[in-house]
């Protein structure tokens, strides 16, 4: 009799049982599934990871998030990529990859999904230049935006006022006003820019190139590193780094640029949006008070552009077809107004929404944000080209203008060896 | 004739369907023995090297076209000794080796005969010395680019105040940056070298030396005639060992040059690993693999050679 009763409890007992966790499931869709996220180390790294357990909380989904270094994310996306291992379901990709990306298919088309959930997704909401740049590509969207960087310049008031110089408007006048900036008895130097061979300079003299009219890709899309217009370019940042910069700078990559600008060295540098909320931290900068972030300049009569940078969201090819859905998901709570404003008071620095933008509690904390917004709205995605070819172009940039900074190497002559090996990419 | 013939052969194949005879049995079982060694070789280093040799053959590129292969004969090869940047991680890597190889030998054997009188205090010295030796090549190029970082660094921002360096500092700078390199390898590896020669020096007959002393010889003569002749072997043992390690150098220049500024410090691994790890152009990086271990294998060959022979003299003697 017991035996009996126990088992029919037993039973019962797992019929409820099962009855709930089909309760939970219809409630959490995405129970039991985990999404792993490959995530360059930025500033919104680390808020993801704190934020994630929110869509947990909602969907069932266990997020991990896997915050990597630049070269180590690019090196084991790619090795998962090319070995179909799908040990990451979403990858962050620079707006750089998408080329590449869109070339060998590793990442899902996210066309039709984002037609599908348009409303959803609050498209309009989203500047047209984030989605552009960060992610499409021969007509497929590779990536979702969710981090959009604009180029912006950070100064000093205070050494801008007493020197008796106006905020640099055209990019003459600013290299103008940083050599007349530069003291070095008093260690204080005009400019600052990334000086250390590889991705750190490239990047960085692309920036001033697209300002000073210059550019890497020819109309028909083929290179053209040694154009005039580069060269004139390059030759004016030398210059800055011969008058105007400190003398370690032939060595900073992004970590010694922006400590050098915090540590109150510099007056003008230009950079990504997303490292002026350090500025404005007393715990790791000396200039909080005398900061100001402004639009970059362009050189004069020139289109007024500026620069976009930024990282997408994309979603493993390899994951079968419930998995893809699921890491759909993720994006679309990622990039949903809530979560942007979320983020960005935690300090990512990462924007993509009009509204977060124009948001006022995020205004309060953040006074630079309508720079952002107007350059989001001019913003040149491209001036980095996003082709296939962009990382090797980039390593031969990194090493012709390095050699020109640090040595006697004549720009002409620096930018023809580099052009006449870029050709054998094409 | 031929009833001769068959009856002469018949009892060996008799012999042989019996089973083999107890020598090839013997063969038979080493090479089992043998067998898991040979499969280890195999799979772990002839496979991939075979690989590497075949891949250096085509244009291969992860990224590009789906990474299909593409025959190209040698030019990987070609591209490698014509391209600029290819030539100067050549110059540079065999300038690296000989320039640091040779410095550690003198330094090495001077701190070697310094040390060879067994006291407590060389004892206690050697110890000390052989700190260095015992950092990860990596931890060292951080910790020189810590000390020679212009802006911060205990060694780089005196040097440059006081206008001993350019402000930039050494290894900003594209004259000073190899020799600067080369430095921070003879002063991690200068220890090794003294440690190998003072075993050398300490296995040394006793008797042959105090024959020379008794006979009137020199400190000098007796150092050129008696102990370096003996002491070749070592010597030898001791400049493979760096010259294959030097050649290959990597960790500290990725992490304080990364092969600038320019190509001023880019050596073939640094190369290697850039055209194969970041761009994935598995051809091109396989050749540069290919080159490098050729180098590498080429002066083995010729130091072992030496040793071989130096050995042999010095057992003549």
């Amino acid at each position: 009799m017991i035996k009996t009763s126990a088992l029919r409890f037993g039973v019962a007992a797992l019929a409820l049982a099962s009855a709930v966790a089909t309760a939970g499931a219809a409630d959490k869709p995405l129970a039991g599934t985990t999404l792993t996220i490959a995530s360059q180390n930025d500033q919104f790294a680390a808020v993801i990871a704190k934020l994630a357990p929110q869509f947990e909380e909602k969907t069932g989904a266990t997020v991990k998030v896997d915050i990597l270094d630049y070269g180590s994310l690019l090196t084991k996306t790619q090795a998962d990529f090319v070995g179909h291992t799908k040990s990451y379901d979403l990858i962050t990709m620079d707006i750089v990859w998408a080329g590449q990306y869109a070339e060998n298919g590793y990442t899902v088309d996210l066309t039709e999904l984002m037609k599908r959930d348009a409303a959803e997704l609050q498209l309009d909401d989203i500047y047209p230049a984030t989605i552009q740049y960060i992610g499409q590509y021969n007509g497929k969207q590779v990536a979702f935006p969710f981090a959009g960087y604009a180029a912006v310049m950070a100064y000093r008031k205070d050494l801008l006022d007493a020197a008796g110089i106006k905020v640099p408007e055209t990019a003459e006048d600013f290299v103008d006003a940083a050599i007349k900036l530069t003291d070095p008895s008093k260690k204080i130097y005009g400019f600052v820019a990334n000086g250390q061979k590889g991705a750190a300079v490239a990047q960085d003299w692309l920036q001033y190139n697209a300002q000073l009219g210059g550019s890497v890709l020819d109309a028909n899309g083929k290179p053209a590193l040694n154009s005039d217009a580069n060269v004139a370019s390059l030759k004016i940042y030398k210059e800055l780094f011969d008058k105007a910069a400190p003398p370690g700078a032939v060595d900073y990559d992004w970590g010694g640029r922006e400590e050098s600008f915090r540590q109150g060295l510099v007056a003008l540098m230009e950079t990504w949006s997303v490292g002026a909320p350090g500025y404005y931290d007393p715990a790791m900068s000396k200039i909080v008070d005398s900061v100001g972030i402004t639009y970059t300049p362009v050189g004069k009569g020139l289109p007024l552009k500026y620069g976009l940078g930024g990282w997408g969201m994309a979603i493993n090819a390899d994951l079968d077809k419930e998995k893809q859905e699921a890491a759909w998901s993720f994006i679309k709570w990622l990039v949903s107004p809530e979560v942007q404003k979320e983020m960005n008071m935690n300090g990512a620095g990462s924007y993509i929404r009009k509204s977060t933008l124009a948001d006022p509690e995020l205004n309060a904390k953040y006074p630079f944000l309508p720079v952002i917004a107007k350059s989001f709205e001019n913003a040149d995605g491209d001036y980095r080209p996003r082709i296939p070819q962009y990382p090797e172009i980039q390593d031969l940039l990194g090493t012709a203008v390095n050699a020109v900074l640090v040595g006697n190497t004549d720009p002409k002559a620096a930018l023809d060896e580099a052009q006449a090996q870029a050709e054998k990419l094409f | 004739m031929t009833s001769a013939t068959s009856t002469a052969v018949l009892p060996g194949s008799k012999m042989r369907r019996s089973g083999m005879r107890f020598d090839d049995r013997r063969k038979l079982f080493l090479l089992a023995l043998a067998l898991p060694a040979v499969v280890y070789i195999a799979v772990i280093a002839l496979w991939p090297l075979a690989q590497g040799i075949a891949y250096s053959f085509f244009e291969y590129n992860l990224l590009r076209r789906g990474g299909s292969k593409t025959f190209v004969g040698l030019q990987n090869y070609v591209d490698l000794l014509t391209d600029k940047t290819g030539q100067r991680a050549l110059i540079n890597t065999f300038v690296f080796t000989i320039g640091a190889v040779v410095f550690q030998f003198v330094l090495g054997l001077g701190l070697a005969l310094l040390l060879w009188r067994d006291s407590r205090f060389n004892r206690i010295c050697l110890a000390f010395l052989l700190i260095p030796v015992t950092i990860t090549p990596l931890v060292v190029g951080l910790i020189f680019r810590a000390l020679l970082a212009v802006d911060y660094g205990y060694f780089g921002y005196y040097l440059a105040e006081w206008g001993i360096t350019s402000p930039r500092g050494l290894l900003a700078g594209t004259t000073t940056a190899l020799p600067t390199l080369i430095f921070v390898d003879i002063w991690e590896w200068t220890p090794l070298v003294a440690l190998i020669l003072l075993a050398g020096l300490k296995a040394l007959p006793s008797d042959i030396l105090e024959a020379a002393a008794a006979d009137g010889a020199t400190a000098w003569q007796r150092f050129r005639l008696v102990i370096l002749p003996l002491l070749l072997p070592t010597v030898f043992l001791a400049l493979v060992l760096r010259m294959m390690d030097a050649f290959r150098v990597f960790d500290s220049i990725f992490v304080t040059t990364g092969g600038g500024p320019a190509d001023a410090t880019n050596s073939l691994m640094v190369y290697g690993v850039k055209q194969g790890l970041q761009f994935f152009n598995i051809g091109y990086a396989s050749a540069i693999a290919n080159v490098s271990i050729l180098c590498i294998a080429l002066m083995a060959a010729g130091f072992t050679l030496l040793i071989r022979r130096a050995d042999v003299k010095a057992n003549e003697q």
